[in-house]
């Protein structure tokens, strides 16, 4: 029989199916990575809405503006050398060779045979820019904007991408030495920008009238509501942000975590909500209060973070909860020192993010790495966590001292009395109406007068 | 003038000047430049605004 198939064309064919398999799988992790960058972009809608509307009417604009150009700058800053910093430097402070990762390499840009680099590059760019947007909410209505871009393409280009070559890279030292797991980046990311913002806000001050003869007094947000719904549509970002966190891998091997050991998007799933709903629960019950109790949504998912593919949901819940009450005593603890944190930045983000890394080490300690690497364990999660904060601390006050020194990090008191955006912005937030711009209440702080 | 190729067969990088490290390199001046421009030029901003208070 002429036409009988014969083991040469059946091979052929089969060849030809696999190499289409292959196409196909290599344009799926496109479309997954291309989708969550996307989604990412919400938690920078939600940043925007949320620290605008934290902001008195007087300086909501300048707010914004900041937080707009913020991301914009992180973008080609990282182009120009966040992914090389990454891929260069897993062993500590002595880069490897990353040739391909430097600007002037083919390697950056439109390659018919790599459907990787670009869009990994634009997850940790927008990972990056995360890490601003952090910072950004904490030193709203006193920081000169030119003095937050420069510690946000700093933070968002060079500082929380060091920690991620370290932390979060297959290669990186904290993994290979100490076995570190931070799979949702509550360390690399979020403790990072966290203990950055902490040290910025140790030099630039609090904002005027904050502390009366040592009482701190609440400035209240001009749009509570805006906050709220800008919380939220951050938690929607989350998603994107933990969706790029995990591995999609080609072949047979699936999904994985950054670190190479197994793990899928169920796993995330059950924990991502369990610790949101947590985190809405600790902290309303510390405070009865709507920003706080929204606030905790996020407070619960980065508690949960490092451990995400790990933890048993009633256990990433309970850890939540726990986490949310905690995270209010910090925030207290913070403002009586003379703090002034216009959004819970530190608290929130830093003090939750070490948290979390920490106790990944209590409640997951033993879990096997990838072959070759140690097991997780408490000590390395807390050199992990000690890492990531003082990774953090150090740039950010070291760089906003500088900049204070120089007279460039604050606006001036009168400035700081008419409002930012009647002084340098030049456009009013609300021209057909009024908005209060100061609440004075009996309660003279909310955040100290609330019970747990 | 800044195709990098002149066929599709057997292409990898294919975007202008993907041949030419040295012009990429000067394009990366060139957004490093941009950058530091806009902060300079804010901070001349403000300091006009501060200055009219």
């Amino acid at each position: 029989m002429e036409n009988s198939p014969t083991l040469e064309s059946l091979q052929a064919a089969l060849d030809a199916q696999q190499a289409v398999f292959e196409m196909h799988q290599a344009m799926n992790v496109e479309v997954f990575y291309w989708w969550c960058t996307a989604i990412m972009l919400m938690i920078h809608a939600g940043f925007l809405a949320y620290e605008m509307g934290a902001s008195r009417s007087k300086n909501a604009l300048a707010a914004g503006i900041k937080n707009i150009l913020a991301i914009a700058l992180i973008i080609p800053a990282f182009y120009l050398f966040g992914w090389w910093i990454y891929n260069a430097f897993p062993n500590g402070f002595v880069p490897i060779e990353a040739a391909a990762a430097l600007p002037w390499s083919a390697s950056m840009g439109p390659d018919v045979q790599d459907m990787g680099t670009g869009i990994f590059w634009a997850a940790f760019a927008l990972f990056g820019a995360t890490t601003g947007s952090i910072l950004s909410g904490a030193v709203i209505e006193r920081i000169r904007v030119s003095a937050f871009l420069i510690l946000t393409i700093f933070l968002g280009g060079v500082v929380w991408i060091m920690a991620g070559a370290w932390g979060w890279h297959p290669d990186g030292w904290l993994l290979t030495k100490f076995g570190y797991h931070d799979v949702g980046a509550s360390g690399v990311v979020h403790a990072v920008a966290g203990f950055f913002t902490l040290g910025v806000l140790m030099n630039l001050g609090a904002r005027k009238g904050k502390f009366i003869n040592g009482i701190a007094q609440t400035i209240s947000p001009h749009s509570l509501p805006m906050t709220l719904i800008g919380l939220m549509m951050i938690i929607f970002g989350f998603f994107g942000f933990l969706g790029g966190c995990i591995i999609f891998n080609g072949g047979e091997t699936g999904w994985t975590t950054i670190y190479g050991t197994p793990t899928n998007l169920s796993a995330f799933a059950f924990n991502t909500l369990m610790g949101f709903a947590g985190g809405i629960i600790g902290c309303y019950i510390a405070t009865r209060d709507p920003f706080w109790t929204m606030s905790g949504g996020l407070v619960g998912i980065i508690s949960v973070a490092a451990g995400l593919d790990l933890y048993s949901p009633s256990l990433a819940f309970i850890i939540a909860v726990c986490t949310g009450i905690v995270a209010i005593q910090f925030a207290k603890f913070l403002e009586k020192r003379g703090i002034d944190d216009a959004v819970g930045a530190v608290s929130v983000h830093g003090f939750t993010g070490v948290a979390a890394v920490i106790l990944v080490g209590v409640f997951a300690a033993g879990t096997p790495n990838a072959e070759g690497l140690p097991a997780i364990s408490f000590v390395g999660q807390l050199i992990g966590a000690a890492v990531m904060g003082l990774m953090g601390f150090v740039p950010g006050y070291g760089l906003s001292l500088l900049l204070k020194k120089a007279n460039a990090l604050r606006v001036p008191e009168a400035c700081e009395d008419i409002g930012i955006d009647e002084v340098e912005i030049l456009v009013k937030p609300y021209p057909e109406g009024s908005v209060p711009a100061v609440y004075t209440g009996d309660v003279p702080n909310k955040l100290a007068n609330t019970e747990a | 003038m800044g195709s990098s190729i002149t066929t599709w067969e057997n292409v990898s990088a294919y975007f202008t000047f993907a041949d030419s490290p040295f012009i990429l390199g000067l394009f990366s001046i060139g957004v490093a430049a941009i950058i530091t421009g806009l902060i300079i030029s804010i901070i001349r901003h403000e300091n006009a605004a501060f200055d009219k208070i």
